[in-house]
């Protein structure tokens, strides 16, 4: 079976992505036996930041790698695996966020479009929108008004 | 007949500032779509900008050459080099252009620092001595703020307490120290108010590299609204949004310099970034924290009008009554007196025709400056909305029902009955042009 790197190098979809992996110096990492799981953005996904991010990020490696590795997480997790928690901690350090039901697979603000990617050295969701740390105020932001209502 | 596809709608919020929630659904501002919103707020951040202009360089002058002087009498005295300092986002060698205007200090800026309000060129000291200068004291009020509402997000503030912040800061105070007895034996006297100084210069540093960018942002709306292609509000807004987008990943860092060889504090390889450990923090701490100042009142804490937890502070400028108290060493006045000086001729233009004129011009500014920081904070919710959540015209009811939620929440925070903050937030006042 191919490595994480292998298959997102293999996929046209992926082309931003490699790209990125590549100028992070992060091939040996994933391409090492992990395992992780890895959230993938598509090039579409990357398409809809808005112009300038991505120049800035490839300008500045440390910035841009710790942007990627909010998109790994240790260990080898299908859906399955995921479904038990309401959020995961990432290789960057910040949680991400997971709604799973029967119908929904969401990770933060992105949807999974195609999940459980098997490869040697972990798994690979296939994500829309690139994902990007929630600070620790935005929970109880969220929360606030919905709270005080209720009281 | 065209079929169009019917834009999905949520029922009316039940927000108290539901009109505003329904504003920002539709991609605006908390601030009314006016013209005279928008010459205000443009007016402002081109008033703004010039003395930030300043504001930048002297902040990482401090952060990377006065460092942990105790004794630091002269920091506002800008050393030329740091006027000639190339900033990143403006000018040819620009790492992204922001501003199409160059790198260096602003032309008016110069000019200002040569002859003052005096317009006479008197040596720089009596004009310092004379307040006749670029006001520090309200940037260094802002870097306090983020320095004492430390916990707002981002990896910066847990790095500021690890040994390894701890070894790179002492690695620098005893090259900084070296050779000077009485500052050795301060050090060794008194090492962790030397830690806690190389913590604030940090925070100095932090503060002048996020605003080495906004200067070229109000600088190129600035442009852009006398050519006549910014001609909204919510355009206005936009601009900031992609702009926080475009620089979101440019690196935080804190460097010293001491005899001309370079000390890193926070090393640009911990990959901290200006979205997170600066603009963020700043909003957060500035916007809407600060300290128990509003303005005209005094509080008293015994009698809990003072908030117990931090977290509930708002005294910043969302909240502020702009009223003049301004004796000097009072922040924000100061902040208005340097606007002052660089008002565009329109807005001057403007003030004179209402309340007494020139009279209180200082005060319709800042009544100005706090609607253009309600157009700066509607730009910062709708990125945080971009980056956390969905589009606004995501066609998925549930992801429109959570930036509800956001939206909600975010303005509940004029709202809140606790210690007055509704009363003192400003976001019923600005709705109308009554307030100047």
């Amino acid at each position: 079976m191919a490595d994480i790197v292998d298959i997102a190098v293999g996929n046209a979809a992926f082309s931003t992505l490699v790209t990125a992996v590549k100028a992070a110096g992060l091939v040996d990492t994933l391409k090492s036996p992990g395992p992780f799981t890895v959230f993938a953005p598509t090039d579409d996904a990357f398409a809809k930041l808005p112009a300038g991010t991505i120049t800035t990020l490839v300008q500045n490696i440390p910035q841009l790698t710790r942007i990627l590795c909010y998109h790994v997480v240790p260990g080898r997790l299908k859906r399955s695996d995921l479904a038990a928690f309401q959020s995961i901690n990432s290789v960057e350090g910040s949680p991400i966020d997971l709604t799973i039901t029967e119908d929904i697979f969401e990770v933060n603000n992105a949807t999974v479009i195609m999940p459980d990617v098997e490869a040697d050295n972990g798994i690979i969701h296939v994500i829309d929108t690139v994902i990007l740390m929630r600070p620790h105020w935005f929970w109880p932001i969220m929360n606030s008004f919905a709270a005080a209502s209720a009281r | 007949m065209t079929a169009t596809l019917p834009r999905i709608k949520l029922p009316p919020s039940t927000h108290p500032l539901a009109e505003i929630v329904h504003r920002l659904e539709a991609g605006g501002a908390m601030l009314p779509d006016t013209p005279e919103n928008l010459m205000q707020i443009i007016g402002l951040y081109k008033a703004y900008a010039v003395p930030m202009d300043f504001y930048w360089r002297d902040l990482l002058y401090i952060g990377e050459q006065v460092f942990v002087d105790p004794f630091a009498f002269f920091k506002f005295i800008i050393p030329d080099e740091y006027l000639q300092l190339h900033n990143h986002y403006a000018g040819d060698t620009a790492d992204l252009r922001i501003w199409r205007g160059e790198a260096t200090a602003h032309p008016e800026l110069l000019e200002f620092m040569q002859q003052g309000e005096l317009k006479r060129k008197l040596p720089r000291i009596l004009h310092h001595l004379w307040h006749d200068r670029i006001n520090m004291e309200f940037a260094e009020e802002c870097m306090r703020a983020m320095l004492w509402h430390r916990d707002m997000g981002g990896l910066l503030d847990p790095y500021m307490d690890s040994e390894e912040y701890r070894r790179n800061a002492d690695r620098a105070i005893r090259a900084y120290v070296h050779g000077n007895p009485i500052m050795t034996g301060l050090y060794k006297l008194f090492p962790d108010m030397f830690m806690e100084l190389c913590r604030q210069a940090t925070m100095y540093a932090v503060l002048g590299l996020f605003w080495e960018i906004m200067a070229p942002v109000f600088f190129e709306m600035s442009d852009l609204y006398d050519e006549g292609k910014i001609t909204s509000v919510p355009e206005a807004m936009n601009f900031l949004v992609n702009g926080i987008f475009a620089i979101a990943g440019r690196p935080i860092y804190h460097r010293v310099r001491i005899r001309g060889e370079w000390y890193d504090i926070v090393p640009k390889s911990k990959g901290f970034t200006w979205l997170y450990e600066a603009a963020f923090p700043y909003v957060e701490a500035v916007f809407y924290r600060t300290s128990p100042f509003r303005g005209t009142k005094s509080y008293n804490a015994q009698a809990n009008e003072i908030p117990t937890n931090q977290l509930d502070y708002h005294y910043g400028v969302l909240y502020a009554d702009k009223f003049p108290v301004g004796t000097a060493g009072i922040p924000p006045t100061l902040l208005h007196q340097d606007m002052y000086h660089f008002l565009p001729p329109y807005l001057v233009e403007y003030y004179r025709k209402f309340c007494r004129g020139e009279e209180d011009m200082l005060i319709q500014l800042a009544i100005s400056f706090q609607r253009s920081m309600y157009c700066v904070t509607s730009a910062v919710i709708q990125a945080g909305r971009a980056a956390f959540l969905y589009p606004l015209d995501d066609p998925n009811p549930r992801h429109l029902a959570m930036n509800r939620r956001y939206f909600e929440g975010q303005l509940y925070r004029f709202c809140r009955p606790e210690y007055g903050i509704k009363d003192a937030a400003r976001i019923n006042a600005i709705q109308t042009q009554d307030y100047r």
